[in-house]
Formats: C-alpha cells, sequence, structure tokens
C-alpha cells in the first residue's frame, strides 16, 4: 500500500502506539488531537516510546529521526479530508465515538474507510451515525502496538467486502497477523482475558497465595510471558474494571461481575503501572521496583483478647 | 548492446544503462523513497551534470517508468526510444543452491526466485518487484537474474555445512552461502589481469570492505571458502554487523533483557561492528580520524576490525596452500590506506608486505601496492558489480539467440 493517507484521531496511549507503528513502517501519518498541544504531547510519548525501544536495541537513532519526520501532528480535523484511512484512538466512550463519526462523515470523502479501534463497543452502533456504514470496520490493536503482532478485525453488521480487504491490507502493512470477529461484545482477546485475571484477583485476595507466586505460577505453568497480575497493572486497573463492566451489561452474566479487591484498587487509585501502584509498585519508567503492591492483611483487631 | 542494471531495495531502485561495446555507463541513478512522501529520482549521465527530480512515486513499476522517462528524456536522456535498451540485469540477492549461475528470468524462474525468500525474507522480495516491475514497463525484452550467491557454489561441504545436525541443513537449507559473489568474481579477475596471468594459475584472497564486509578464498578461479555464511551477519567485523561470534552470547543476551527476535536481530545486525564498539560512527572514516585522536574506544573498534581481517587472511591462505594475491575493493578496501596497512602489518611470514608511498596513493583506483620483491601481490581494485550484470546479460541474451 503505496502513499496511502492515514489519519489517526486521538493522541493518547493507543493513538501514539499505532502512530509509531505505521510510521515505522514506513509510511507517513496525520496525528490528530483536540488542542496542537496535546497532539505535540503525543509526539513526546512516541518519542520516548521510540527511545526505550532503541535501549533495547529494536531501533537506532537514525531510524528515529526517520520516524517521527513520517508522523504529523495536527489540531485540524478537516486533515481527516483526503484521507484513505481514519482511525479513531480516543476513550472508550460510545457517546464520543459516534460523536466523532459523525463530524468525520461531514469532513472525508465517500471513499474513506472509518477504523474504530475499539475493545469492547459495539461497531454497528459507531457506524450508524454515519452516512456510510458499510466503510466502518473495527481494528482491535493491544498495547503496546508495536509488540503486539496480532490484530482483530472486526466485521460490523453493514461492513462491505471492500472494506474489510482494506483493513486486511492494512493490517499487513504493519505485519500484523489478524483475526476475523463477528461483531459480539469483547470480541476474543478482551473476552477471554478478564475473566482470567479477574480470576487471579480472588485468588490473591481469598489469601491463596502471593502476587508474586500467582504471576510465577501462571507464567512457567502455561507460558505466558507476563502474570496476569502484572498484564492487569500495565494495561491499567480502570481499563479492566470498565471492561467488565461493558461485559456485563452486554452479556448479564455474573462471571464477569469485578473482584471486589479490584473495584478498591481502583477507588484507591492504584490503577497500575500507570499510577506507580497496582498489584505491584513501579518507578517513574514503568519498571516493577517492588514485588509486592497494595498489602493484603489482616486488618487490627480493636477487641483485647 | 544497452543494457539496463537494476538493484531494487525495499524502497529504492538503483540503475546504471551500460554500453557493453565500450563498457561504460552511459548514465547511473537512483530512485529513494518509493512509496513514500519526497520520493527522489536522481540521474547522472556520463556526459552532464546530475538532476534530481522529485514526484509521487508510488511503487517499482512506477520508479521504473521514471528511470525508463528520464533516459529517454531530450535534456538529460542518453537514448532517443526505449527500443534501444535490449536487455535487463537484474542483481539478486539469494540463488539459494538452485541458482549456481545467472539465468534468462521465465515465468518458471521467477517462481523458483520466489520460492527462495525463506532465504532472504529482506532482499528477494524487493528484487522480485524490481523484475516484475521492469517486465510491466519494458515488456518482450529478455531479463536476467545475477545472483549475490553464485559465485560461491562451488563452495566444498566441508566448508559450507556447520557444525550443528545434519538434518537442520536438509531440512531448511541451513548451510555457508555467501554474499557479494559479483564483486569477489569481478576483483578477482582484474587482478589476475594487472599479474599478467590467467586467473586459472592464481591463488586469490579478495577482501570486499563496504557497509557488508566479505572476504573470500579463490582457488584458481574458482570461490574455495567465503566468510558471510547463511546470511551476511557472519565473518568480518562490519559498519554496525558482528560478524563472527559465540552464538552462546546472543542467547544469554536475549534471557538476560529479556530481548524479542527483531531486538536480537536489530542488536547484531545495527547495533553492532564498529558502530557497536566506538560508539562513534560506523563509517571507517571517521572511526579512523577519531582513532587518530586518541578515542580508545574509537581506536579499539579500529584494532578488532584489522586484527580479525588479518586473522581471515592467514586461514585462507591456509585454505589455498599459499596465496599469490591479496585485493582489497569497496568503500574501506578501496579508500583507507590505514586498513590496508593495519590488516597487512606483521603479515611478513605469509610474504605479504605493503610499498608505504604506493598504499598512501591508491585511492579508489586500480593498483599494486605490494613492497618490490615481495611474494605476495597485494592490490586495490576498485569493484564494478554493475558491469558484471550486464556481462553476463549480454552473454545469456547472445546464447539464446544463437
Amino acid at each position: 500500500m503505496a502513499s496511502t493517507k492515514i489519519v489517526i484521531i486521538g493522541a493518547g496511549v493507543m493513538g501514539q502506539g499505532l502512530a509509531e507503528a505505521i510510521a515505522t513502517s514506513g509510511t507517513d501519518v496525520t496525528l490528530v488531537d483536540r488542542t496542537t498541544k496535546l497532539a505535540e504531547r503525543g509526539m513526546k510519548g512516541i518519542s520516548e516510546s521510540i527511545e526505550r525501544e532503541i535501549s533495547r536495541w529494536g531501533l537506532t537513532k537514525s531510524d528515529k529521526r526517520a520516524i517521527l519526520a513520517r508522523i504529523h501532528p495536527t489540531s485540524d480535523l478537516a486533515e481527516a479530508e483526503d484521507a484513505e484511512f481514519v482511525i479513531e484512538a480516543i476513550p472508550e466512550d460510545i457517546d464520543a465515538k459516534r460523536a466523532l463519526f459523525e463530524k468525520l462523515d461531514g469532513i472525508c470523502n465517500e471513499e474513506t474507510v472509518f477504523i474504530t479501534n475499539t475493545g469492547t463497543l459495539s461497531v454497528s452502533e459507531i457506524a450508524a451515525v454515519t452516512e456510510h456504514p458499510e466503510k466502518v470496520i473495527g481494528m482491535h490493536f493491544l498495547n503496546p502496538v508495536t509488540r503486539i503482532p496480532v490484530v482483530e478485525i472486526v466485521k460490523g453488521l453493514k461492513t462491505d467486502a471492500a472494506t474489510f480487504q482494506k483493513a486486511v491490507e492494512f493490517a499487513e502493512m504493519l505485519d500484523k497477523k489478524w483475526i476475523t470477529v463477528i461483531e459480539y461484545p469483547g470480541y476474543v482477546t478482551t473476552r477471554i482475558i478478564v475473566p482470567l485475571l479477574n480470576e487471579a484477583m480472588h485468588v490473591l485476595m481469598e489469601g491463596v497465595a502471593t502476587a508474586e507466586d500467582i504471576d510465577e505460577a501462571m507464567k512457567l505453568g502455561f507460558g505466558f510471558n507476563v502474570g496476569p497480575l502484572t498484564l492487569a497493572d500495565m494495561m491499567g486497573l480502570d481499563v479492566v474494571m470498565s471492561w467488565m463492566e461493558n461485559l456485563i451489561m452486554e452479556l448479564s452474566d455474573p462471571k464477569y461481575s469485578p473482584c471486589p479487591l479490584l473495584r478498591k484498587m481502583v477507588r484507591a487509585q492504584h490503577l497500575g503501572v500507570k499510577t506507580g501502584r497496582g498489584f505491584f509498585e513501579y518507578d517513574a519508567e514503568g519498571n516493577k521496583i517492588s514485588k509486592n503492591g497494595t498489602p493484603i492483611e489482616a486488618p487490627e483487631s480493636g477487641i483485647k483478647k | 548492446m544497452k543494457i539496463l542494471v537494476i538493484n531494487c531495495g525495499s524502497s529504492s531502485v538503483k540503475y546504471q544503462l551500460i554500453d557493453t561495446e565500450t563498457e561504460t555507463a552511459l548514465a547511473k541513478g537512483l530512485v529513494a523513497r518509493i512509496g513514500m512522501s519526497a520520493s527522489v529520482l536522481t540521474h547522472k549521465p556520463h556526459d552532464r551534470p546530475e538532476v534530481k527530480v522529485s514526484g509521487e512515486i508510488l511503487d517499482h513499476i512506477v520508479a521504473i517508468e521514471y528511470v525508463v522517462s528520464i533516459l529517454l528524456s531530450e535534456n538529460h536522456g542518453v537514448i532517443k526510444d526505449r527500443s534501444e535498451i535490449q536487455a535487463v540485469g537484474h542483481r539478486v540477492v539469494h540463488g539459494g543452491e538452485r541458482f549456481s549461475e545467472s539465468v534468462l528470468i521465465t515465468k518458471e524462474m521467477l517462481a523458483e526466485i520466489r520460492s527462495l525468500i525463506d532465504l532472504a525474507p529482506l532482499h528477494n522480495p524487493h528484487n522480485i518487484r524490481g523484475i516484475n516491475a521492469c517486465m510491466k514497463t519494458l515488456p518482450n525484452i529478455p531479463q536476467v537474474a545475477v545472483f549475490d550467491t553464485a559465485f560461491h557454489h562451488q563452495i566444498p561441504p566441508y566448508a559450507y555445512v556447520y557444525g550443528i545436525p545434519y538434518i537442520l541443513y536438509k531440512r531448511y537449507g541451513i548451510r555457508r552461502y555467501g554474499f557479494h559473489g559479483t564483486s569477489h568474481m569481478y576483483v578477482s579477475e582484474r587482478a589476475a589481469a594487472m599479474m599478467g596471468k590467467p586467473v586459472s594459475e592464481l591463488r586469490l584472497i579478495t577482501a570486499h570492505l563496504g557497509n557488508g564486509c566479505s572476504i573470500t578464498a579463490i582457488d584458481r578461479g574458482k570461490s574455495v571458502d567465503t566468510s558471510m555464511g547463511f546470511t551476511p551477519l557472519e565473518g568480518l567485523l562490519m559498519g554496525t554487523r558482528s560478524g563472527d561470534l559465540d552464538p552462546a552470547i546472543i542467547l544469554h543476551i536475549m534471557a538476560r533483557e529479556e530481548l524479542s527476535l527483531h531486538e536480537a536481530n536489530t542488536l547484531l545486525n545495527k547495533h553492532s561492528g564498529l558502530a557497536g564498539i566506538s560508539g562513534v560512527s560506523s563509517d571507517m572514516r571517521e572511526i579512523t580520524k577519531e582513532a587518530a585522536g586518541n578515542n580508545t574506544n574509537a581506536k579499539l573498534a579500529l584494532d578488532i576490525f584489522c586484527y580479525r581481517l588479518r586473522k581471515y587472511i592467514a586461514s585462507y591462505a591456509a585454505a589455498l596452500n599459499g596465496v599469490d594475491g591479496l585485493v582489497f575493493t569497496a568503500g574501506i578496501g578501496e579508500n583507507s590506506p590505514e586498513v590496508r596497512a593495519q590488516a597487512c602489518a606483521k603479515m611478513d611470514f605469509l610474504g605479504i608486505r605493503l610499498d608505504e608511498t604506493k598504499n598512501r596513493q591508491a585511492i579508489a583506483k586500480e593498483m599494486d601496492i605490494s613492497a618490490p620483491g615481495t611474494k605476495v601481490r597485494v592490490m586495490v581494485v576498485p569493484t564494478n558489480e554493475e558491469l558484471v550484470i550486464a556481462r553476463d546479460t549480454l552473454r545469456l541474451v547472445q546464447k539464446q539467440k544463437a
């Protein structure tokens, strides 16, 4: 796919990851956020992410210059006008996403493919606000986008074959393996991982084993790269909880009820890597610094024995 | 005959239009940034100044169309009609075990080249793209593939099989293939001419020292061993590649730093070599300058580079049971008297000694730089892979006509 115009809306973590992945593949990309400042902050995040990858030997300094030169930050949504692909990477809020696509529908030409990067929301519901719902498709990339080699391509009820084919080409341009998902809450990855994470939290809460041992057992026992509690910390505990609430709302199955420990930690703003504390503790660069996070200890008793 | 020689990379096309009567390039150039913004074609006719043309060059097909158009253009062109281009010669990196020499490209041959993508995933796909583009843009003229590996196809099994289970060679074709074949072949023939003897009477060692570096032992015209192996990573130290190392090191680092395959691959190919050791540059000119200015890490990088080169020269002298000529070529080989001097120092036991003055004078030109009366002729020979490709293309086209 040569010389394709790609526009990403949302310069948060997912938008940054997508922009970095696209630019790394050698394609130019426009990164839009509400203000120039937010778009620039996205660029800073990308620059830091590349620095981390350089320190892990995955990229070189000249790669960094080339990649950053291919990303064009802006606050002007009108940049999407002549885009071949517009990728939405704003927070998981159905109303915000619908409002954005409605706006884009008035800006873009009718050939533009709209990609929503949602992990749980309904592509069809988002597509319904546009004049061309057949051009809307979901692509659920996983964070960090540059490192996770798989993407779920989510067909909405009206998505047409040509749009699906374009999404496949896009995934292959980014050197990602793709799977097809028929629209259904949680798709494949989120739906399956969430109960696993939740169960690990129950095991911890019930005092069966320490957080470190739970992670170690799952890593060594089943070949996970990271244990479930570390993974939850990396995803953000608030995000994990919002997925569960979405799933329980859509599927009405109590197996998706968030573990009370999860609720408690989210209330305490112990959200994982991003706040420095979750099931483990982290430094500012996101490295694990302690094997123990939120302590699970017996409450003190006021009754004299 | 006028032959277009093409070398396709992922986002670039290098070309030369060669007149085989005079064996000179009528024009040469480069299309860069294919499929990106600000693609640019740099074109240099042999008798006029260089020009740059920018445009939207979406893919290799458009790139080849640009090349043909500028070759035809009134101001910068060198031909009047596209029918003057009578054949196209393509550089193809990997010929596997299937291709021991250049071939005329047919549909069947193209399928076979495609089947080798597994062995050279970074190179062959782009080479194939270039072939397809030329077939479209210049239909009905012969296209020839010249392989980087072909010159090494007669290396004996004891030099190409690795010390791992033999079944892996059978299963995945894991063996030494060697690269830079056209360059090693060309400079060995030039060296023989300089020595006034047929190549079939000589034992030669050729050192191709460019961005990638490889050295080849040539026994009476046949490559019998070469330092690059299954991939171009093995052998000599290079600008950003490690060359030889204990394979356990990479396993150890991968475990310690929890590296992915991609990261480990980039570590060895882009963060290592001169750049990785010196922390200065991958460019030998800068390394030499810094080393002279007492930068200890640059000096170390230079020392490692030259020491390994000396070891390979001596081991290939053993492989050949003696050596008659040693050839330096490519960017570093043609332009660095420092590297040549240091690599040939303390080699008088083999009969290698340089003439210091001649060594300093030999910059990018053919020259014998050995001290008078020494046993081994040491020579600088600028390489010309495009000419080899043009010659092979001519030979195959004439054979087809006959």
